[in-house]
């Protein structure tokens, strides 16, 4: 899919015509941003905009996401840290002492 | 103040040009300094004559914003003030001009640079085994010196493309990143321009009502619903006026009765 996002008024109206004209390669509308089909469609679409409003239009490049994607410490932290008893323990915290990464480390390596 | 119509100069507090033809809207933009004819000396006007300074029966008014502007013309000042100016400035500061970003250069396919790699290793089999027999390798040379360079080619190309699409990423994305605090700046700065409004006109809406009922007009229950040559004149009256106001309404009996009741130089058109 396409994400696109719009930074000026002129480029957000525009985005907001083209989700109402076509709606079938619109896969959800945002305020000034939208998901567009990852189709030819969709980024013809999306490009229509980029034309006309330059770097006030970012398009990316959207992958479908499921959490079996991410690795089973991450997901395990996340869970233990939601079903967490003190709800004001910040994470980094909670983790130590814990069998579960420190967020320093979860930050320094890419997905 | 003294005016300058064609040949003739008028001085004084009141000026009556109802027997000229003269054009209110000009003299009011020449008070306002966005005009340099008819020639106009007088002080200096504060922003409130921008909303209020020429009252005449076709005009608007956003009274709210005219009474925050005359509460600053008598010197008052709001909490926000200084949050105000800071955000101005770091607006100001702020460089939104669209880079120039490096010309993009077209991707070089993994499948291609595999299929080269291939060919190279192919040839240099082959020159090996060509090698081994003894036989005349000439023509294996020259087919691996050519698929090595332009081996060599393709990869550079293929580094150069990466680069480029990297630092055209990065200008846009820093581009994109003052675009988003200036939009983040214009919110704060439309919010708290609203929020020293609403305290200006809070100071001065018991002023302002009594002046709604002082003007002439029509006295409405809310005095913000009065229509907007009352208002302005309500506005006027309770600002502070050191330069000419050009007045073309009927309201007053003479040029001089409203200089009174507005407390301001006026010139009568």
């Amino acid at each position: 899919m396409l994400l696109v996002v719009t930074y000026s008024r002129t480029a957000r109206t525009d985005l907001r015509n083209i989700c109402r004209a076509h709606e079938d390669c619109v896969v959800r509308q945002f305020g000034r941003a939208a998901l567009f089909s990852g189709t030819e469609f969709g980024a013809f679409q999306a490009l229509r905009l980029y034309e006309k409003h330059g770097l006030d239009v970012q398009i990316e490049r959207v992958e479908p996401f499921e959490p079996s994607d991410v690795p089973e410490h991450v997901r395990k932290a996340a869970e233990s840290y939601e079903a967490r008893e003190e709800p004001a323990t910040p994470y980094k915290r909670f983790a130590s002492g814990r069998d579960l990464p420190d967020p320093d480390q979860l930050r320094g390596v890419d997905l | 103040m003294k005016l300058r119509v064609t040949e003739t100069t008028y001085a004084g507090t009141v000026i009556d040009l109802r027997t000229r033809a003269v054009d209110g809207k000009a003299i009011a933009a020449s008070i306002r300094g966005q005009r340099t004819l008819p020639i106009v000396s007088c002080p200096e006007p504060p922003s409130v004559y921008a909303y209020a300074g020429h009252v005449h029966p076709s005009m608007g008014l956003r009274t709210r914003t005219a009474l925050a502007a005359a509460a600053r013309s008598l010197g008052h000042e709001t909490p926000q003030d200084d949050a105000i100016a800071d955000c101005r400035e770091r607006l100001a500061e702020l460089d939104c001009s669209t880079p120039d970003l490096p010309e993009p250069v077209d991707p070089v396919s993994d499948v291609t640079i595999d299929g080269l790699q291939e060919a190279v290793a192919t040839h240099r089999g082959r020159l090996t085994a060509r090698r081994a027999v003894g036989a005349d390798d000439g023509a294996v040379q020259a087919d691996l010196r050519d698929a090595a360079m332009e081996l060599s080619e393709r990869e550079t190309r293929r580094a150069a493309a990466r680069e480029t699409r990297e630092l055209r990423r990065e200008q846009a994305r820093a581009y994109r990143d003052t675009l988003e605090e200036r939009r983040r700046l214009s919110d704060e700065l439309a919010n708290r321009r609203r929020c020293a409004r609403a305290t200006l006109v809070d100071r001065l809406s018991d002023a302002f009502s009594q002046a709604i009922a002082t003007v002439p007009g029509s006295v409405p229950d809310n005095p913000f619903d009065a229509d907007p040559v009352t208002a302005a004149l309500a506005v006027l009256r309770v600002a502070r006026t050191p330069a000419p106001v050009v007045l073309e309404t009927d309201r007053f009996s003479s040029p001089t009765a409203a200089s009174d009741c507005l407390d301001a130089p006026l010139v009568r058109c």
